[in-house]
């Protein structure tokens, strides 16, 4: 018989065995697939350079993690393939095959299987791109123009960079095998040195471990002005590393002393599961950690889209808030201006407001701006007034000025401790904050502070006034039709109007849905990590837990101990993001202004109950693995 | 001597293969065994020791024939009450020892007992007790890869009794060990069943295993061929099993 012919059949035959790693796999070529395709298809042309660019960096970041998920999802999935097939192998060697001949062996059987994920893949993937661009650009709010196809560069892309992953990982299992002994392959027998670990070691490691994530959360919620993004930067290293030693460290040490106290160990099958976890944490460790990081990445990255998308609506407000904003050196021509608009359009809001222009030369400040504007308590109040805005200010001061503020999408300086300004050498105290968009998108363009009427006045001798009418029509999209009527007024100085389609900031709309996206992807691969390396572990405990079902002990105190050793293996990553997020997310909110934590508690939720589902799917699958359930 | 049956079996046969291809495996045994009966099982190989002792430890069902252990027929009673059986009232020694190389010997013994809800102070005295009996104490805290064969054998002996089980079945238990181990763990078993601690039922090819028992009985082709009784001197007794096992002329393994 050829070595093709031996190798296809014990493909057909164990293809059964293999199907939920090649579904997994196929999984992750599907979804790879569909990101690639959403860069060549350049469906994002039509939405203007910008945003291609700006789109293209977000989805190429997420591909760089989707290949570094994929190498590791291979590679269990290849190890899983070898050890179970290195018991087989064993028998070929009595027949008096070679070890290459039998790595030939292992290397076309895997590559059959590997051959069957990427088709899979590849053809889900192309019935899914169509319903993924669709459900993109519904959750962007964006309308376009789908065409059905899919671009052949991406298809050869994925399958290029698979391959190579896999092959590279196949190859790897071939240097196995050859090198591998005869005896090791027949018994397949572990001798398992060193169970438990060095205490000192574990001591230090925790110590080190618990003082890297400290100070990591200090970073990351400390307002830092300038020095946020360093801050970010440095509080993102150290819990990374703290993840890692606290995994390595504290675990261990902790079920090591538990596992001391016989008295606590002694409970029914505690015994059986806590040694079970003391004895997998040495080599799982690193995938807890690496987990748990990743969880982290997919709470922040749905955090980042959320505030994104709070922050773009807040602008967009802010631009929608009038449609016409006409500035003019002359008092008392709302009237005038009105009866323009009304020829072609109808008010559905309007107000007047004056404020003094300040040279910048007059003021003195911590980070300063490019233009100032004061405006008069009592001429904002009778603005909320006619145009419907809350304004619950008390009057400032004499020495005092409210911070009538804009939104932007996101700031590094975090403390607003600069409360203190120096107008034409007088200081001022902040006395209160809004981002009420009273003067429209006038307030995205100039830092407006207000004050009480009477500094208003003084201040008149170092400032220009102007005077603002605002203007909100109710279909806003027929907003052309007044604009030769109001600039053909001899006192408009100057027109702001506002055409709704005109939307610059339309990529962070799809930044915000691929932001969801990014953020299933991580659950998605966090919990199929968990759920690979589990698979992969059963197969080692099933002699185990044969032992101890010929020593009489019944299948369901067996799925008790599996049940709560699983348990472990999905919570601990899971607390250690649950307490890591808060910090994150904390440190991002910081950096938008606002508050996320409802979001935080959300995505929480959201990935809680997907590990639920992977845990027992994982608990029933183990169980069959290590020959519990038949 | 304690007449309190433990284990009967009557008429106990056993068919392999579908039907026209049938062997008969076990052809009709008649055994009891009585509280504190230390049973040697001999027999050469394929005359069904393993058959045997597979259905008496309720691992493999029979096709006639009753089994009563402790009063009760193993042979009709669910699965679930079955392994409720083989929890509380047999314990197991095989050849290959079976602990876990996961945990320390302690915990090894221990086990049987902390799984079935025992108080945690009840587990640590009992595994105290039984390994210092069987001279384990200074080796509790290791691993069983840190451990002898002998050691481990020990080890895997104070497992099966620390649930005080109506019956040991032992399977090969000298199998592995060195002549020193094996007879080590001999006295062992011997001290625990003079002691009233244990009924054991022991199969095993070797003569001088069988010669530590109270009563040998040889297995031939299915069924039970003789019975052979200790009396006080084990040697005359080993001498005799070898006299009995050279006139069947089979190979004992």
């Amino acid at each position: 018989m050829s070595m093709l012919k031996l190798a296809f059949q014990n493909f057909q035959r164990s293809f059964k065995n293999y199907i939920s790693l090649v579904i997994s796999l196929a999984f992750t070529i599907l979804i790879f697939f569909n990101f690639q395709n959403l860069i060549d298809s350049h469906i994002f042309d039509s939405l203007g350079e910008a945003v291609f660019r700006n789109v293209e960096i977000i989805i190429q970041i997420i591909t760089i993690v989707l290949i570094c998920f994929m190498l590791f999802f291979i590679w269990y999935a290849t190890n899983v393939f070898l050890s179970k097939r290195k018991k087989d192998i064993g028998i070929y060697i009595f027949m008096g095959l070679t070890n290459q001949k039998i790595g030939q062996l292992y290397m076309i059987e895997t590559t059959f299987i590997g051959l069957m994920a990427l088709l899979f893949g590849i053809v889900s993937g192309i019935i899914t791109a169509q319903l993924f661009q669709m459900i993109l650009f519904k959750l962007s709010d964006i309308s376009i123009d789908l065409q059905i196809g899919f671009s052949l560069k991406s298809v050869l892309i994925v399958s290029a960079i698979y391959f190579l992953i896999y092959l590279i990982f196949v190859c790897k299992g071939y240097i196995n095998i050859v090198r591998s002994s005869v005896l090791e392959m027949v018994s397949a027998s572990r001798q398992n040195e060193y169970v438990r670990q060095n205490h000192f070691i574990l001591i230090m490691k925790t110590i080190v471990g618990m003082g890297f994530l400290c100070t990591g959360y200090y970073f990351a919620i400390k307002k830092g002005g300038m020095d946020t993004i360093n801050n970010a930067m440095l509080a993102v290293v150290l819990v990374i590393v703290g993840v890692y030693l606290l995994f390595g460290g504290m675990i261990p040490l902790l079920f090591q002393t538990l596992a001391k106290r016989k008295t606590f160990l002694y409970k029914k099958e505690r015994n059986l599961w806590v040694n079970n976890i003391i004895f997998r944490i040495k080599k799982n460790y690193r995938t807890y950690a690496m987990v748990s990081v990743l969880m982290l990445c997919s709470v922040t990255a749905l955090a980042t889209g959320f505030a994104m998308k709070e922050r773009h609506d807040g602008i967009v407000h802010f631009r929608n808030t009038y449609t016409f904003q006409v500035m003019s050196p002359k008092k008392d021509l709302y009237k005038d201006f009105s009866e323009l608009i009304d020829k072609n359009n109808d008010i559905e809001y309007s107000g007047e407001v004056s404020f003094l222009q300040v040279d910048s030369s007059y003021i003195d400040e911590r980070f300063k701006n490019a233009s100032y504007g004061f405006l008069s308590y009592s001429q904002v109040k009778q603005l909320a007034k006619d145009t419907h805005f809350t304004f619950d200010f008390t009057i400032p001061k004499d020495n005092e000025y409210i911070r009538v503020d804009r939104k932007t999408l996101m700031t590094i300086i975090t403390d607003n401790t600069h409360e203190t300004i120096k107008i034409n050498h007088q200081e001022y105290q902040i006395a209160d904050y809004t981002t009420t968009p009273y003067l429209g998108y006038m307030q995205e363009k100039t830092a407006f502070y207000m004050v009480n009427d009477t500094v208003y006045q003084q201040l008149k001798s170092i400032g220009e006034e102007f005077y603002l009418y605002n203007y909100k029509i109710t279909n806003p999209y027929h907003f052309a039709a007044s604009i030769q009527d109001i600039q053909g007024h001899s006192d408009c100085m100057g027109l702001i109007k506002m055409d709704p389609q005109d939307d610059e900031l339309q990529w962070v709309r799809i930044l915000y849905s691929l932001c969801i996206f990014m953020f299933m992807v991580f659950v998605f691969a966090s919990g199929s990590i968990i759920f690979m390396k589990l698979y992969n572990d059963a197969f080692e405990e099933k002699e185990r837990y044969q032992v101890l079902q010929k020593i009489g002990i019944s299948k369901k105190t067996l799925k008790h101990s599996i049940t709560n050793e699983l348990r472990f293996a999905y919570a601990a990553p899971l607390l250690v993001m649950t307490i890591s997020s808060y910090f994150s997310i904390r440190a991002l909110a910081n950096m938008v202004q606002t508050d996320l934590l409802m979001i935080n508690i959300i995505s929480v939720i959201a990935i809680i109950i997907f590990f639920t589902i992977c845990y027992f799917l994982s608990t029933s699958i183990y169980q069959k693995n290590a020959g519990i359930k038949s | 001597m304690n007449n309190k049956k433990v284990l009967e079996i009557k008429n106990l046969t056993k068919d392999y293969g579908n039907k026209g291809f049938q062997a008969r495996v076990l052809k009709g045994i008649d055994l009891t065994i009585y509280e504190n009966d230390f049973i040697a099982i001999m027999g050469p190989s394929g005359s069904g020791k393993t058959t045997l002792l597979n259905i008496l430890s309720t691992i493999d069902k029979p096709t006639q024939g009753t089994i009563t252990l402790d009063g009760q027929d193993i042979t009709t009673i669910t699965n679930k009450e079955l392994s409720k059986i083989r929890r509380d009232k047999i314990g197991f020694i095989f050849q290959d020892y079976n602990l876990l190389d996961t945990m320390t010997l302690q915990d090894n013994i221990a086990l049987p007992l902390s799984l079935n809800g025992v108080d945690s102070s009840i587990c640590i005295q009992k595994s105290l007790e039984l390994a210092t009996m069987f001279g384990l104490k200074e080796h509790l805290k290791k691993y069983p890869h840190q451990l002898s064969g002998g050691q481990k054998q020990r080890g895997a002996t104070c497992r099966a009794l620390i649930t005080e089980p109506k019956i040991i079945f032992a399977d090969e238990p000298t199998g592995a060990l060195d002549s020193k181990s094996s007879r080590d763990l001999l006295e062992c078993l011997k001290n625990v069943n003079e002691g009233n601690q244990a009924t054991i039922l022991m199969v095993t090819h070797d003569a001088l295993s069988a010669s530590y028992a109270k009563d040998v009985y040889i297995l031939c082709d299915g069924s039970i061929q003789c019975k052979l009784s200790r009396g006080h001197d084990r040697k005359e007794f080993y001498d005799r099993i070898i006299e009995t096992q050279a006139s069947i002329g089979s190979d004992f393994s």
